[in-house]
């Protein structure tokens, strides 16, 4: 276990170094600088490029990045808004994005759980096919359709919901986007735990539970669900990634504060560094989820440890 | 007992065979003939059980469909995707033969101050012989020819991705798999490192570096879809290479490259193609996305995401102009979703079910 663990760490530092040397070349191939100014002069640029650091061998300057984004100093913004550190643009966007992609995690599993925890119990009745059509049409229809349906019906013909995110009233404004991003987390759960605990409800152990005198909920959570979960767990984890691509343009939609919409922006107004230390932040999270549910998944089932341990 | 045989005998040979007793008894409904598996070849099979699953079918239906109108519907009325008619900005859907019901009459609601009002560019403007079937956009394209010509271009970049993405990913796959040892190692080391980079963040910066356009987008998409694939072709391979036709191949004297790609290739195409067809509805979906934060095809060009970035812009006011390429847009998804799972049931019956 010990070993695993370690090897996964090795190869996450591995990517992430990679990722880095991968950004610094594209910074490198940018086209355009930051400092074409027509104003400046021949001197005025070279004042620029050694006050950032621009002078200096390439090597150099690539390891200095390197410390430089591992210490948490992403550079500052050139267009944005200028000569901020993007660390402080992101520290006020990132709870904004963190919470309403929690929201729809939560909203998708529990959701995506009862979905398919329905479709399995009620196995080819009315029920189930009703839970398998939602369940495709989640996985299938992108999260901005949703997003733009959404607030068309709730945000701008109901009024039930502010169709942009206003900060005076938080929650409202995120139950349509978390709704909207957590559709696909649903569906992939609701089809997971659908075909998982078909197959956990007809096995042996099963059976046992039942001539034991177990029966009811008690059956089908402690028993069956328990042992349907672990699965789960790993496709969640991807599906968290997903939401960061998703969030993107569903922030864009509702004109949320957050990381997403910043990266938009940063597109929008070709201001490459943000674009870069925000993409170096998103393969840095991606990295560590993908890690710890590697982990995790053998701290959870005792029977892929052992199978680990025998390669 | 004896006398129960002889009633029998008795009553039997008192019976006068008559006409109708020597005549067919025409039961062929009553009789249950079992199908035939045994001598189908294994393709025959699979599209027998594929055809039997209707969300498959009605995928594939819908599939043709859009391709079709993708093919033709751009030239189906005197309009082009990129003419400008300035004077003929934001008109509502009207189609000829609806008009009479009510419905696509080129009327839509207006909000104004007052209250919200009914609107008819085409009697305020008296062009009674003008129809976009679709309406017209903010720079008075017809948004038919729009839609369809953008299907088209979607259509263009998925399956190219998707099928560069094969050729990449599988090759990848089947080397790695059948060599094995420090090749294996090597190289899965390399594929760990590249999917560690979130999709996202390579076609994003891949587009900021290169000229927008059809090319770079299926390039950006080529870069990231490959891995599923490789996965998927690594691990046929590992299960194929020990079986015997491999060595009999091999003692014949045919080199590598012959076994990989002439004797065991064949063999897993079936997930291949599955994979494929999944695939495909993750390239349209990054290209829709790409084109909502501004990356994709440039102007007058357009595609699926692109117009639909576009409606967004005046979708309270104009629902008309988004739901069109969103409806083919979602449509198209689907029915991809439908027939890469039909397809993968299809081939793998055992599988178990999702």
């Amino acid at each position: 276990m010990g070993k695993y663990t370690l090897k996964r760490i090795v190869t996450a530092l591995f990517t992430l170094l990679a990722i880095l040397l991968v950004l610094f070349i594209l910074m490198h191939l940018m086209p355009g600088s930051p400092f074409n100014d027509e104003k400046l002069n021949a001197d005025q640029r070279e004042a620029l490029y050694v006050k950032y650091g621009l002078d200096q061998p390439v090597v150099v300057q690539f390891i200095k990045y390197v410390g430089n984004m591992l210490k948490g100093d992403l550079g500052v913004s050139y267009n944005i808004s200028k000569n901020t550190p993007i660390s402080q643009l992101i520290r006020t966007r990132l709870p904004i994005s963190i919470q309403i992609g929690g929201y729809a995690v939560l909203l998708g599993a529990v959701a995506g759980l009862l979905l398919g925890l329905i479709a399995a119990l009620k196995h080819n009745t009315i029920w189930d096919s009703l839970a398998t059509v939602i369940s495709v049409i989640g996985v299938s229809v992108p999260s901005y359709v949703f997003a733009l349906a959404l607030s068309y019906n709730f945000g701008f013909k109901l009024g039930w919901f502010p169709l942009l995110f206003s900060p005076n009233d938080i929650f409202k404004s995120s139950v349509l986007p978390s709704i909207s991003l957590s559709m696909f987390t649903m569906a992939s759960i609701a089809r997971f735990t659908r075909s998982e605990m078909l197959e956990v409800l007809g096995s042996d152990y099963m059976l046992l539970a039942e001539s034991k005198g177990i029966s009811g909920a008690a059956l089908i959570f402690r028993h069956a669900l328990r042992n349907a979960l672990i699965p789960i767990i790993t496709v969640l984890a991807p599906l968290i990634v997903d939401l960061m691509t998703g969030s993107l343009v569903v922030e864009k939609i509702f004109a949320i504060p957050g990381v997403g919409s910043l990266l938009v922006n940063a597109i929008q107004s070709n201001d490459y560094n943000v674009v870069i230390a925000l993409s170096f932040i998103y393969s840095a999270m991606y990295i560590l989820i993908m890690l710890v549910v590697d982990i995790l998944y053998g701290v959870i089932d005792p029977r892929i440890r052992l199978a680990k341990k025998g390669d | 007992m004896k006398e129960n045989m002889t009633a029998v005998q008795n009553a039997v040979s008192d019976y006068i065979p008559v006409e109708t007793d020597f005549k067919w008894k025409n039961n062929a409904d009553e009789i249950n003939i079992d199908e035939n598996f045994a001598a189908q070849s294994f393709w025959k099979d699979v599209i027998l059980r594929f055809f039997r699953k209707i969300s498959a079918v009605v995928g594939l239906f819908l599939i043709i469909i859009i391709t079709v109108f993708a093919i033709i519907g751009p030239d189906m009325n005197e309009f082009t995707y990129s003419t400008q008619y300035l004077d003929q900005k934001n008109f509502a859907p009207r189609i000829a033969s609806l008009e009479r019901f009510g419905i696509f009459d080129g009327t839509e609601s207006m909000k104004t101050t007052t209250g919200s009002a009914q609107v008819n560019y085409y009697e305020q403007k008296g062009l009674d012989d003008l129809y976009y079937w679709f309406g017209s956009d903010n720079f008075g394209r017809d948004i038919w020819t729009r839609v369809w010509s953008g299907a088209r271009v979607s259509l263009i970049i998925a399956v190219a991705a998707a099928l560069i993405d094969m050729v990449i990913g599988m090759s990848y796959g089947l080397i790695s798999g059948y060599f094995g040892g420090k090749t294996d190692m090597v190289m899965q080391r390399f594929l760990e490192i590249a999917n560690g980079i979130p999709r996202l963040v390579i076609v994003t910066l891949l587009l900021l570096v290169l000229e927008p356009g059809m090319l770079t987008i299926i390039f950006a998409l080529m870069l990231t879809e490959w891995v599923g694939m490789s996965r998927i072709a690594r691990a046929e391979m590992l299960k194929l290479k020990e079986q015997e036709f491999v060595l009999a191949s091999r003692t014949l004297g045919a080199g590598s490259f012959f076994i990989i790609f002439k004797e065991v290739l064949p063999n897993i195409i079936g997930p291949i193609i599955t994979q494929v067809m999944f695939s495909i509805p993750t390239a349209i979906f990054t290209e829709a996305f790409l084109s909502f934060v501004g990356l994709g095809i440039p102007v007058p060009q357009c595609s699926l995401g692109s117009l639909i970035s576009e409606g967004f812009n005046s979708f309270t006011t104009h629902p008309y102009q988004i739901i069109p390429p969103i409806v083919v847009m979602a449509l198209l998804m689907l029915s991809f979703n439908l027939v890469a799972d039909g397809l993968r049931e299809a081939l793998d019956p055992k599988l178990k079910e999702m």
